[in-house]
């Protein structure tokens, strides 16, 4: 009896990975879509406009900027964070504007496009917290979101420390908020948020550690070995930085007319290994 | 099609054995608690008082009936708030991840077994009872010597399949940041995008896992087989 269950699980598991091969770029071009990737629920990066219900956002003007640069039709995909790089790989989805960042074991999986956005990761502390470097983190639990980049970072950066993962970025910092965590790692523009929150509405008050834990750098992600497919992409996405959409869309979501007042201070260029 | 050579770096080996203690141990501390909050609820449903009866109807339908994630995330996020600050902190500072969760699973598989006792127990005619009262036993006497080891037999391959589903349930631990099976093996998938082959590893634990326990479970059934007309 056990031998069947077995062999039944090791067919259901081994059946994901078959897919044929193609250039890919020829295939989009013959399909006339692109279907691009981003997260489902990441503000300002993809999210549910609260008028309209459709996903909107900086990663999902790159899809945009992707698909007009290749002269298709966009089909998005909204995707949870587990589910970005199965669906890749997969060839259910062509690339990714996802919130992915580059790390060395990544790219050895997937390819990276150049950078099209580069943010530092950080750490945020009670006001009142006794920690001041990232160094006092030693030893005492930090949060991060599950499957986020942050997270991963911190696995190798505050390698002292005792991370928790949560389900998305809102449990996270309510353990921040209840002090089941001492720090909350995570990109630097979502914690200013959450610190200007609560600095508008009072109670618990939060501060950011000074130094980044890390700077993140994130590309447009592929399969690995369609060279074409890459190459297009980097050229659309230097484009799309020269001909200022990509600073338009930073100002939208992140920079000067958006709550965060973030300015840019990068470029598109291949990403540097750090 | 796989490629599981990626074990042999950066520790990733050690991250998959630490998830499998970390399970382990959640289930067997877990499981043991759970079988006294049974016999608990199992008892105090006989007793004939009907606030106890009522009490136990309760616990069991709310374990019953709300998703296992949530039972979690109540006793993780909500319990501790509604407790004096100082002891709060406390808590906080301790491994409260893997206590809390091994609370509520112990809770909800407790709420599962005090039913499927009590159905063992239901089982048996109650001539039986009749039977030891007549040659002088008493109420706890014909419990303990007559009904028990019945009810017991007749309720264990239920009690086998609540604790698969308790080994399963554990993996809802990660939600609250308990580095278990599931937690590790996600996060090696972050770590490495490496999907197909983490989840194959962490598929083949699990059914390691599941098929022990149903071993155990094949053996102690052939050993212990309900008398017939049971």
């Amino acid at each position: 009896m056990w031998q069947r269950h077995l062999a039944a699980a090791l067919f259901a598991t081994l059946g994901m990975t078959g897919f044929a091969h193609a250039d890919q770029l020829a295939d989009i071009k013959a399909r006339g879509t692109l279907v691009c990737g981003t997260q489902n629920a990441s503000e300002p990066y993809a999210f549910p406009d609260a008028a309209t219900r459709k996903i909107v956002g900086f990663d999902v003007d790159v899809c945009n900027a992707l698909a007009k640069g290749l002269g298709v039709k966009l089909e998005h995909r909204a995707l949870s964070t587990d589910a970005r790089i199965p669906e890749l790989k997969t060839r259910r989805v062509d690339v990714l504007a996802a919130a992915v960042a580059w790390m060395p074991a990544r790219a050895a999986q997937v390819d990276f496009s150049d950078q099209y956005f580069v943010a530092p990761i950080r750490v945020l502390v009670r006001a009142d917290s006794p920690v001041q470097t990232l160094d006092q983190l030693a030893g005492k639990k930090i949060a991060a979101s599950e499957g986020s980049s942050s997270a991963a970072v911190s696995v190798t950066r505050l390698p002292d420390s005792n991370l928790l993962t949560f389900h998305d970025i809102s449990s996270a910092f309510l353990a921040l908020q209840q002090g089941k965590v001492e720090g909350l790692v995570a990109g630097q523009l979502i914690l200013a948020r959450f610190a200007n929150e609560a600095a508008v509405k009072g109670g618990q008050q939060y501060r950011l550690l000074a130094k980044p834990v890390f700077e993140e750098r994130w590309g447009v992600v592929m399969n690995k070995g369609e060279p074409a497919l890459r190459e297009a992409v980097n050229k659309i996405l230097v484009d799309y930085d020269r001909t200022n959409g990509l600073q338009d869309s930073f100002d939208k979501w992140l920079g000067s007319k958006s709550v965060y007042k973030f300015t840019r201070d990068y470029k598109v260029e291949p990403i540097k290994v750090q | 099609m796989f490629d599981l050579s990626f074990l042999l770096e950066d520790g990733y080996l050690k991250l998959f054995r630490d998830g499998v203690l970390t399970t382990l141990r959640l289930f067997v501390v877990s499981g043991l608690l759970a079988i006294v909050v049974g016999v608990a609820l199992t008892t105090l449903r006989a007793l004939p008082v009907k606030l106890f009866k009522a009490f136990v109807i309760v616990v069991v339908e709310y374990h019953r009936n709300v998703p296992v994630l949530v039972q979690i995330l109540v006793w993780y996020f909500g319990v501790p708030q509604l407790l004096p600050a100082g002891l709060r902190d406390w808590i906080n500072a301790g491994n409260s991840e893997f206590f809390f969760a091994t609370v509520a699973l112990a809770l909800n598989a407790g709420a599962f077994i005090s039913e499927d006792m009590r159905s063992g127990l239901r089982a048996i005619p109650h001539t039986q009872q009749e039977a030891a009262w007549s040659i002088g036993l008493t109420y706890l006497q014909s419990f303990r010597y007559i009904i028990l080891p019945q009810g017991i037999r007749v309720a264990l391959p239920a009690l086998l399949n609540q604790a698969l589903l308790l080994f399963k349930n554990s993996s809802l631990a990660m939600a609250i940041g308990v580095h278990e099976l599931l937690y590790r093996t996600r996060q090696i998938d972050n770590l490495t995008f490496r999907t197909f082959d983490v989840f194959l590893v962490a598929t083949m634990l699990y059914l390691i896992g599941t098929l022990a326990l149903m071993a155990l479970s094949e053996h102690f059934a052939r050993r212990r087989t309900a008398p017939s007309g049971v």
